[in-house]
Formats: C-alpha cells, structure tokens, sequence
C-alpha cells in the first residue's frame, strides 16, 4: 500500500500555519502507531530543516486496511476524517543518532534531539519499507549529505508487484499451453468424448422408445422407413445389433481415451514439474532459505497434479456433461415436454443437496488431512528422537502425548464417516423418490390419459438417471477450477522467481584465473538495514593463504559466500582477477571457486560418484589419488564395496569426519584456482585433522586459499590472516604479528586455547 | 600476562552464565524521551529494553531487561512483574504494549480464501481491521488447541485468544486452520 506524496487540504492548512508548504516536502512515509500501543493515523515528513511528525486520532469507525486487501471495485481507500491531533516538529541540525528499532509487533524511530534520547515515531510493519527508505534517505541526509534522488528500486519494486497480481484468465491461458502442445492427443481425447455425450444420449432413446414404441408394437410406419416393414424379427435383431454396436464402439472410445489421456496426462505433468525444477536450481540460496525446502518439493507435486486433474479431467467434462445435459433436456422436451418437466422438476432438489452439504464435507476432509499430518509428524519426531526419549524415561508420557493428535485424527475421521453417511443416504433417498416419482406420474400417462407410451417413459427414466451425474459435477467443478488456478498460481509463482543472482548478458569467461581476489568497500546483509559485513576492504594475492578468524556469527562464512557469489553484495564490489563477480560467468566462477564446508552433503550415490561431483570425466585414478589426498582412502577402502559403496539418504551411513574428507576429496578433485575452507576440519578427531591438515598442504599449493577456523592451530599455515568482529575486519597481518597485539582478539584467543590445551593435557 | 587473559574470558563467562534478578527495589522509570530507565545495584541506565522470555505462555513473569547498546548485555531477570512497585510495573508496561504489539480479535466478520491467500475483516481491542494472509506460509500458528496467531503478509500478529468463545459461525470460518 504504497502513499502518495498528496497531501489533503486539511494537512496543507495544518502544515501552512506552521510555515511549510507541500513542495517543502522531500521525503513522506505513512505511520500506524502511538506511543501507547493504539492505532493511529499520520506520517512523518522531512523538509529542508526540519523532520515532522504528523499524527492523527482515529474516530470509531475507521477500519484499519493491511497490504494485500483487495478493495472490492467501488471501494476506495476510506479517506480519513480524522483531524490532526498533533505535529511534532524537529529541526534536523539538533538531531542524531538515528535508528529504527524493530520489536515483535511494531517498529520505532528513535533518536538524538538536542542531546537528548527521544521517540520520534512509531508504526506496524505495513510501513516498514516505506519507512525503511525514508529512514535510509534522511540518516544520509542528517550526516551531512544530500537527499538521494528516488532511485529505481522504488518504481522496479512497483513493477514487479503488479505483474505479480496476473488474472486468473491469464493463468488458464498459461496453463493450457502446456495441454496445446499435444494437440493431435487432445482432439481424439475430444473425439472420444463427443461420443461418450453421444452414446449418452441416445442409448435411451434406443432401448426405451425405439425398442418398446416402435419394434415392440410392430409400429410399420416406423419400420417402413427402414424397409424392415413387416419383418419384425429382423427389425428386432437389427435393433439388438445396433445396441451391441453402440456398446463396441463406446468400449473402444473408452479404450482410445484411457490410453491417450495417461499419456497427455504424464506428459504434461511431466513438463511442469521440469519447469519448476529446472527454475528451482537456477535460484539463488536465499529463495531455498526463505522457503521450507521439504514443504515445497511436496507442494510443487501435489499442485501440478491438481492442475493435470482440472485440465484433464475437468474441462473435457464441462463440454461433454454440457452437451450432454442440453441434449437430454432437448430430447425429453421433444419427446413429451409435460412429462419433461415433471421428470426434472426433483433434479434442483439433488443439486441443491450437493452445493449444500459438499463444503462441510471439504472442510472435514480438510481437518482429517491435518490431524493425519499432525500424527504422523508426532510420530516421525518420535521415532528420529527415540533415543532421547529413552535416555530421559519419557516412554510414558510421549505415549500420552500421542494420543491428543490421535484423538483428533479418530473424531476427525468419525466426523467425516457421520457427515458422508448422512450425506449418501439423503441423497440416495431423494434419487429414489425422484425415480419412483417418474414412474408413478409415467405410468399415469400411459395408463390413465394414454399421453405417452411405456418405450418414451423408459427413456425417460433413462434419461433422468443420467442427468445426475453432470448435474453434480456441475455443482463442484467450480471449486475444482479455482483450486487448479491456485495451484498453477504458485506453480509459476516458482517458475518465473527471478533469480536473484544473475549472470550478464556476455560474461567475461574466466579460462585461465590466477586466483586474485579484491574486495571493495563490501558491505552486505541478508535482510535490508541489518548489515551482517560493514565496507570490508580485502585484498588476497595469488596463491596466498588467507586465515579468517572471528566469533560465530562475526560474518566469516557470509565474506567467503559472497566469493563464490551465493549472495551478490549489497555496496562494494568483489573482483577475482580484477573483473568484477557480477561480469563472470557463473559457470566459469563455480568451477574455480570451490568450497568445503561445515555442512558437508553427500548425494545418493557411490563414494566415486560423491567425490567426482561436478567432475564426470575424473579417471578411477584420480578419484583414489583425491581420497588419499584428503585422508580418505583408508577408511573407503574398508567400506565393504569400497568405492562403490552407496552412501547418501538411502545408503550406509558415514560419520561427521568420514563426509568431511569426502567433500575435500571432492575439492581436491575439482582442482579450483581458489579454495574455501570453512571449517573444513570441525567435525574430526584430532589425529584425522592432522592428517588432513597434511594433505591440505598439498591442496593449497598454487591455489588461493580463504580459510575460516576456530582452532587456530589449524591456521599455522596461513600467509596472513584477519580477524572479524562484527562485521568488520578489526586485525589483519601475520600469526605472529597479530600475537604481539596486546589485548588484541586473536592474541586473546590464542592464549586461551593454549592455554585449554594444555590445561587438557594436564588431566 | 597469560593468567590475566585466561581471568578476562573466566570472568566474561561467569557474567555470562550467571543469573540475575532484578527485584522490587531496582527502580524502573520513564523518561522524558519515552523511553525507560532502571537504577540497579547503583547504576543508572537511561535506556533498557524489555524481552518476554515466555511471550505466550507466561507473558508477564519472566522479562529479560537488557541494555540498549553494549550488544544488548542483560542486566537482568524480573521474575515476577505483578511484584514490583506500581510505578515500576507501569512503565515497563508501557514499553511492552508497544514492542509486543498485537491486536486481539474479538469478532471476526469474514475470512475469504481465494488464491492462496485468505482475507480476514476482524473487530479487535484496537480497531476494526483488515488484513490479508498468505495460506502457503505458516501464517496462523496454534499455541495450544483454542489459541491462534495469526501473521498478515507483512508479518503483523493478530491474536485470538480463545477460539472458543466465538461464535458458531465465526468459528466455522475459522475451520479451515483449526
């Protein structure tokens, strides 16, 4: 909900008064909240001197609209009659300091006036962008700088919001392209259809009024049209023939359209769900972050089979059980149109039951999804943890525990048993009314005023049996729509996520990289206005070894992400052999740029495979020669299939240090120019760690290494290293430089686990 | 000198690990800034914030008092607010309405779904509101089986305090998260 600049009369009277005009305004943003934790309306405003606060009370019927409420078409934004109550005026020379805080349920800007500590404003996070920006604009502002000219984040944000906002239309029109490309399968899935609609039709037509009205009642007339007058027998055999026939052939369009349908069906969904993957991997880190990775791969599989369903299933349905419905009424109309009406006259009475009783039934399906989720989940949680529950005695009340979700899962599903029960045997019952109502009026016609004949009644009864089946699926097919459009909706939702990091258009390869890397004035956070890396200046020559050392959470393992460009920064720049990593080809820079770090993965598949990621055409050779580099050799070669061995999810299970050494065997193996180790020795013994440490040495040669440590042992190596701490480098020079610095961190930390180890050797 | 190092990270962690309660006669004030003050142990802090260490279940017992720059340093535990002085009480009830803001719903008059998105129109003790939510996200969290919080997109909270003082209608909308 973005606010304008435009000012309403009121608040220019206000504000005159006071000596300011609208055009002295350079910088506005909308505020929501007193002081006291009520809902207000007002805004803050920044002139050339002076900072506003301008806040409003609210009167009792004014409704608080949030982003993302959609105004129903005649609806505006309700304009305010709340007069101002007050405005705070500050002049900008006598202020500091400023900051915004934010807390659970709202967001303050406070600062320094006149030396002294005050409250400037407080708001909700409807306005924190805006805010955010304001905040930004006048910090640079107040310390001595110019307002920044609206940039085009602003108006790029904008953009992006409205596309976002696509029509349901359009949606359709997207998805069935998927459906359109298979369009020979499509028109015979349609030809099938069509005679499914047709055999519908006139199947009671022939077993009804033909077969009892005109053969039975050797109707000659009828027959003469035929040339069968007066052969009955034939007649009624042609009869049977054509009823076999009829059956043949919708056997056999049943028979085309299962087999074709299967096939669009998997295609199709086949060639969604590689778009959402192949977009997924393109992605930057921070879309897997912010999204729960477990719950989207489910989502995406479930929503491209909900939208196959509605596509597949649902809109050949809509025109067959249309046809099928209008013909029907046509015929029956044609036929007898009184009897037509009585016949229909309990049908509204069916739908209306459906439309009435299916929701209840969707949400109680809903509920038991989600008591059935909620077991499992307490079950799984139990059973990961089973050893903790265990060690702590806690069998029984985990037990107990159990049974709440499983309480509701039993009410849920009695719930559900109830309703459809209740549902089925209504309907069953009115069904058998309505056909026994036809029958009762029918035989009245035939009998009584001899209006009809017994064939056109049995058509009739036909007829109206079938008229159930599309006068249902019409009465949920809508929810059916509206749920495929939803999950299209965030089918593309993934597929069209820009990628946050992306390559430029004609990168500069990088075939040969030396391995130099430079920071410029890096500043960088993983959320606007919380910096986690402050104007970092960093240069790394050639083959050197750089140490990183720093508290966790200092922002070490962000500086080495930000190399191999898993982030883009946010000011600065970082360049490997003086280019820029936003002009490199992203390929180029994965390929030598490698990393081992704390969190190691193993995919599924074979040691080799493991250790030949990202390098197929690696020889058996250097596979072993890499494993022994990184002190793995010995323990692969006593996995039962050795390096055939299939670890990962469904395989044998390796400790934290054997999947460390893996991953630097993978490194070793991909034999980058530049090497980041984070961490690469946390989760193995010491004995192991020297080890690796030994082959390390081998890996460094050559290559430019940044490497991230808490054991500043591990480090002894390094050309040089640099101490960060809150997001800046706070000591840089050799081990034994930075030792000398007399209550320097790293000479503080070194002397404390020095000073542990030998306090351990002790014992 | 190595001695001397060892203390400074020997004592860094006794602070650390140490708790601290801050009692009745530390004295909590509100400054002319709006902001709060606490005199404990004889030092003066113009400026402290206040954290809810049991924000659902406990909201008024348990509060962390930290510092407001220093890296926000505890200086210590209220164990109980309902036991300190009234003046105290008051003014860090001030603090906390603000920094835990949230609407509590008292009526609900709609909740559409449409789109992966869900549409509430509520009355609560701070206004009627409308706000919109995403159903893809976690956006309404269950604290125990009758009580809700509920995120908008921008990650406003409203509250329901008791799912079962509403409506048989209100709470048939509310079904779908229940």
């Amino acid at each position: 909900m973005k606010n304008d600049k435009i000012l309403n009369k009121t608040e220019i009277e206000k504000l005159s008064e006071l000596g300011i005009e609208e055009s002295d305004i350079m910088l506005k943003s909308s505020i929501d909240l007193s002081f006291d934790g009520e809902y207000i309306e007002g805004f803050v405003f920044v002139t050339k001197d002076r900072l506003g606060v301008c806040t409003k009370e609210l009167s009792d019927s004014y409704v608080n609209i949030f982003s993302g409420v959609k105004l129903k078409d005649k609806e505006t934004l309700p304009v305010s009659d709340s007069l101002i109550s007050d405005i705070a005026l500050y002049n900008i020379s006598e202020l500091a300091h400023l900051r915004l805080d934010s807390y659970i349920g709202s967001n303050v800007l406070t600062g320094e006036y006149e030396g002294k500590p005050v409250k400037i404003a407080a708001f909700t996070n409807r306005y924190s962008s805006d805010m955010n920006v304001l905040y930004r604009k006048l910090r640079a502002y107040v310390k001595g700088g110019e307002i920044p000219q609206e940039d085009a984040e602003g108006t790029s944000e904008n953009e992006t919001e409205e596309s976002g906002k696509k029509n349901k239309r359009s949606i359709f029109a997207r998805t069935l392209r998927y459906f359109l490309r298979y369009k020979l399968q499509i028109i015979v899935l349609f030809m099938t259809y069509a005679i499914s609609a047709v055999v519908g039709v006139a199947w009671p037509y022939l077993t009804g009024k033909v077969l009892f009205d005109h053969v039975l009642t050797m109707d000659d007339t009828f027959l003469a049209k035929y040339g069968l007058d007066g052969k009955y027998t034939l007649a009624l055999l042609m009869v049977a023939i054509t009823m076999i026939g009829v059956r043949l052939i919708q056997a056999m369009s049943n028979y085309m359209q299962v087999f074709v349908m299967a096939k669009v069906a998997s295609d199709t969904v086949r060639d969604i769900k590689t778009d959402v993957f192949n977009a997924m991997s393109k992605l930057s880190l921070n879309f897997f972050v912010n999204k729960q990775t477990g719950g989207l791969m489910t989502r995406v599989l479930s929503d491209s089979e909900r939208v196959r369903e509605f596509f597949i299933d649902g809109i050949p349905m809509i025109f067959v059980h249309g046809i099928t419905i209008i013909a029907t009424f046509t015929v029956m109309y044609r036929l007898n149109w009184k009897m037509a009406l009585i016949a229909c006259i309990l049908l509204p009475l069916l739908v209306f039951m459906t439309v009435k009783l299916r929701p209840g039934l969707w949400t109680l399906s809903g509920k038991r999804h989600r008591a059935e989720k909620a077991v499992t989940a307490k079950a799984n949680d139990n059973l990961t943890g089973a050893r903790v529950v265990k060690a702590f005695g806690q069998q029984d009340t985990e037990m107990k525990k159990f049974m709440h979700p499983s309480n509701n899962l039993r009410d849920a599903e009695i719930n559900i048993v109830k309703l459809r029960n209740r549902f089925s045997i209504l309907y069953n019952l009115v069904q058998e009314v309505s056909s026994i109502w036809i029958w009762l009026v029918g035989v009245y016609f035939v009998l009584g005023t001899k209006e009809i004949e017994l064939g056109v009644l049995i058509t009739f009864v036909g007829y109206v049996m079938q008229l159930n089946g599309p006068m249902n699926f019409f009465s949920w097919v809508f929810r059916m729509w509206s749920e495929s459009i939803n999950s299209a909706e965030r089918l593309f939702e993934i597929i069209d996520a820009i990628p946050e990091i992306r390559e430029k258009e004609d990168p500069v390869r990088l075939e040969h990289p030396r391995g130099e890397i430079e920071l410029k004035d890096v500043t960088f956070g993983y959320r606007t206005g919380r910096p986690v890396l402050k104007n970092i200046n960093l240069k790394i020559r050639e083959g050197e070894m750089l140490g990183i050392v720093g508290r966790s959470g200092a922002g070490k393992s962000t500086l080495v992400n930000l190399i191999s460009r898993l982030y883009d920064v946010n000011e600065g720049s970082i360049s490997i052999d003086g280019t820029d990593v936003k002009d490199l080809a992203l390929k180029d820079l994965r390929r030598n740029v490698a990393m081992v770090s704390q969190d190691t993965y193993i995919f599924m598949g074979t040691v080799a495979k493991n250790i030949a990621y990202g390098n197929e055409s690696a020889t058996r050779e250097d596979i072993i020669r890499a494993a022994k580099l990184a002190s793995a050799h010995e323990f692969i070669s006593k996995l039962p299939d050795g390096y055939d061995t299939i670890i990962g999810a469904s395989g044998k299970d390796l400790s934290g240090g054997e999947k460390q050494r893996i991953s630097i065997a993978r490194a070793i193996l991909a034999d980058p120019k530049i090497l980041i180790l984070d961490e690469a020795t946390a989760s193995v013994d010491t004995e192991t760690e020297k080890a690796i440490q030994y082959s390390l040495r081998f890996l460094v040669q050559g290559r430019t290494t940044l490497s991230i440590a808490h054991r500043l042992s591990t480090l002894h190596d390094a050309d040089r290293l640099i101490v960060i701490d809150g997001g800046r480098i706070v000591e840089e020079g050799t081990e034994e430089e930075l030792n000398k610095v007399e209550n320097g961190i790293f000479h503080n930390l070194l002397e404390l686990q020095n000073k542990s180890l030998s306090l351990g050797s002790g014992f | 000198m190595a001695e001397n190092t060892l203390n400074i990270y020997e004592k860094k962690a006794e602070e650390m690990t140490r708790v601290t309660f801050i009692t009745a006669k530390d004295v909590f004030a509100q400054t002319d800034g709006g902001f709060l003050s606490l005199d404990a142990n004889g030092v003066h802090y113009d400026r402290v914030k206040v954290v809810r260490l049991f924000p659902f279940s406990d909201a008024n017992r348990y509060l962390s008092i930290r510092e407001y720059g220093n890296e926000g340093r505890e200086i210590g535990i209220i164990e109980d607010l309902d036991a300190m002085p009234e003046d105290s009480k008051k003014a860090i009830e001030h603090q906390l309405t603000l920094s835990y803001f949230t609407p509590v719903i008292s009526k609900i008059y709609s909740i559409k779904d449409e789109y992966g998105y869900a549409y509430f129109h509520v009355m609560t003790d701070k206004g009627e509101c409308r706000f919109a939510i995403n159903m893809g996200s976690n956006a309404v969290s269950k604290l125990s089986d009758t009580r809700l919080i509920i995120m908008d997109v921008d990650e406003n909270r409203f509250e329901i305090r008791d799912v079962e003082v509403l409506t048989q209608k209100e709470k048939r909308m509310l079904d779908m998260f229940l």
